[in-house]
């Protein structure tokens, strides 16, 4: 009996397996082409944009697109990029958890001949990649000094970093670079936000106790922005704290509307999706591709807000 | 006899199941290649549930090892690196290596001493020093991570080389470490003693097993799978990378499960564990090539997981 009953469960967890299974093969008439995307996290809205705008391209085609989750865990990316390169995938995007450790996918897909394209964070081992396309970092943190500075010459800034990642790397230097031509600015220090909302918080409110004299915050993207705002609301500063960012997504232009976040340095993550694309087929039809693609940003504040929002849901 | 026939049909039915089933879906699933690559996918996670099986099969648990991973990379590669450049890449291993697993054995012998020698329970214990482990692994290089000498070819080949051309290193290493595993555990004194430890603490110390040594041994050897487990990773990301491992302990104590332990104690083995680590392997490579959805993905391993317990609880009542 009971045997029996095992048995049909290993039955029905086969069934569970089928029922959520993948594409049917019939359903395709002709084998298209398939794409592989794989991002360090989902559990952000821009990646989840950047996915839409590569799809949205992928679509037109009639070609298939297989998005992945890495969930910040490099070995799971290694095994995921393994996975699209064993079943042939004709290029597959990547979006790094380490910049460094990638190399070792980099390489095995070289090895099959398959071109890899990465999104939005950059890799070390260029010379392995077919092409980088992303947003212009260091230009987005210039904007941010520079915004910060039209409104607080003498700002005294603390930094809220994401320092595993290249890109914010990126935005870190483009912001100091700005900031050095302001000799009133000061940079009192540098702290990990983890470029979550929920490792924001916290970090700021240490920095508070340890600064009194702090006048304004560059976290590297709207979610950590969020969370040093939300710290600053309950400290009772915000009104004495300029904050600026990098990022444009829906939560960092209702917090400039609101009045609680100064500027965002807007990316395009859609843009990147499909520029990511675009050039993946080019490349596939024969095309020479440039190295490096770079998505300008552009500076949001209150006076744009409404219509950069406006421009956002048209869908441009 | 009969009961490992007992215990691993079922396993062996759903590996085959289950390699059979994504065949549908993937036609090159069942190729060499993407056989011989999920072998080297699993490696890790295996190592690590390897060590897991024995602290769980003692009635214990261990939090810490995904932050050994982390540790031991960056302790091995750190040393690598920082040591007098003139020395030949052998020895350097050698140190990195030393150190790395240096520092393991220190985590584990404090779990194992504080296991068996304090009232604190095991999971309490191993969750402070995953704490500690990871904090001392992000001391390193501000938390950066830290690239692997050019010049420590050996030290690559660790993780990304193969044997022959075929049998990927990892792999080698894991075969080996399991079968010296399965000969301790089902074929020595010492793996007796752990069974009787696991099924009533109390009644193996009254009959002379000499039980904090033993325990303490096991933490040790669970924390050395880690080191192993860490010094492949590090290898296989050409860089030690303090904030890596999170979440693996989750993911070996999966397997383990899967294989038939349980998780009271005093009943599994060395080979389910390796069925089941294969088995999760199995799920992440099929759904992921499937194209099933990455939302659905984990629902599929969580069922998969509450089934396998499930089964497991049902034959042994």
């Amino acid at each position: 009996m009971r045997r029996k009953l095992s048995n049909l469960l290993s039955v029905g967890l086969l069934g569970i397996l089928m029922g959520c299974g993948g594409p049917t093969p019939e359903s395709q008439e002709k084998p298209s082409r398939t794409f592989g995307v794989v991002y360090q996290t989902l559990n952000n809205p821009f990646f989840v944009d950047l996915n839409a705008g590569m799809e949205e391209v992928i679509d037109v085609h009639g070609d298939e697109l297989i998005t992945l989750d890495s969930q910040f865990n490099s070995l799971k990316q290694k095994n995921d990029i393994s996975d699209l390169i064993l079943q042939g995938a004709d290029a597959i995007f990547i979006n790094p958890v380490n910049w460094e450790g990638i190399k070792g996918s980099l390489i095995q897909a070289k090895e099959k001949g398959i071109p890899c394209i990465i999104v939005d964070a950059p890799v070390k081992d260029q010379n392995l990649v077919l092409c980088q396309v992303a947003s212009d970092n260091v230009e987005a943190g210039r904007l941010a000094a520079r915004a910060l500075a039209e409104v607080e010459p003498e700002a005294k800034v603390v930094i809220l970093h994401l320092s595993v990642n290249k890109a914010c790397i990126d935005r870190v230097d483009g912001f100091k670079e700005e900031a050095a031509k302001y000799p009133g600015m000061e940079i009192l220090d540098t702290q990990e936000g983890e470029g979550t909302r929920e490792g924001g918080r916290p970090v700021m409110r240490d920095l508070l106790g340890r600064f009194p004299e702090i006048n304004a915050v560059f976290p590297i993207n709207d979610p950590s922005a969020l969370g040093a705002i939300s710290a600053l609301e309950s400290a009772g500063k915000l009104e004495n704290v300029t904050v600026v960012t990098v990022d444009g997504s829906q939560e960092g232009i209702a917090a400039i509307r609101a009045g609680k976040l100064h500027s965002t340095s807007a990316q395009f993550p859609k843009e990147i999706g499909k520029a990511a694309a675009e050039h993946a087929y080019k490349h596939l039809n024969g095309e020479e591709v440039p190295k490096d693609v770079v998505i300008p940003v552009e500076l949001v504040t209150a006076e744009n807000a409404d219509e950069f929002l406006k421009e956002a849901e048209t869908g441009s | 006899m009969k009961t490992a026939v007992r215990q691993l049909g079922p396993l062996l039915a759903s590996v085959v199941g289950l390699l059979l089933l994504f065949r549908i879906w993937v036609p090159n699933f069942l190729a060499s290649e993407n056989l011989i690559d999920l072998t080297q996918q699993i490696s890790v996670n295996a190592i690590l549930a390897l060590g897991m099986t024995l602290t769980i099969l003692i009635g214990g648990i261990d939090l810490s090892v995904g932050a050994v991973v982390a540790l031991v990379g960056t302790t091995a590669v750190f040393t690598m690196a920082s040591v007098d450049e003139s020395m030949s890449p052998i020895p350097q291993l050698t140190l990195g290596i030393l150190a790395g697993l240096g520092a393991a054995i220190g985590i584990g012998l404090f779990n194992g001493l504080s296991a068996a020698k304090t009232r604190m329970p095991p999971f309490i214990i191993t969750l402070a020093t995953m704490q500690i482990a990871r904090g001392l692994a992000l001391r390193f290089n501000q938390g950066r991570p830290m690239n692997v000498p050019d010049s420590q070819t050996a030290f690559l080949a660790i993780g990304n080389g193969r044997v022959w051309e075929v049998v990927p290193i990892p792999v080698l290493i894991m075969v080996i470490l399991f079968a010296i595993g399965a000969l301790l555990l089902h074929g020595t004194l010492f793996g007796r003693h752990l069974y009787a430890i696991g099924g009533n603490r109390l009644a193996a110390q009254l009959s002379g097993v000499p039980v904090v040594r033993r325990e303490t041994v096991v933490y040790i050897l669970c924390a050395v799978m880690a080191g192993v487990a860490g010094l492949i990773h590090a290898s296989q990301l050409y860089s030690a990378e303090p904030a890596s491992g999170e979440g693996f302990e989750l993911d070996a104590i999966a397997a383990v499960v899967v294989g038939g332990t349980s998780f009271t104690g005093g009943i599994g083995t060395v080979h389910g564990t390796l069925i089941g680590a294969i088995i999760i392997g199995i799920l992440d490579k099929g759904l992921n090539q499937a194209g099933v959805h990455f939302s659905l993905q984990y629902v599929v391993k969580g069922l998969v997981i509450l089934g396998a317990v499930y089964l497991d609880v049902v034959r042994r009542r």
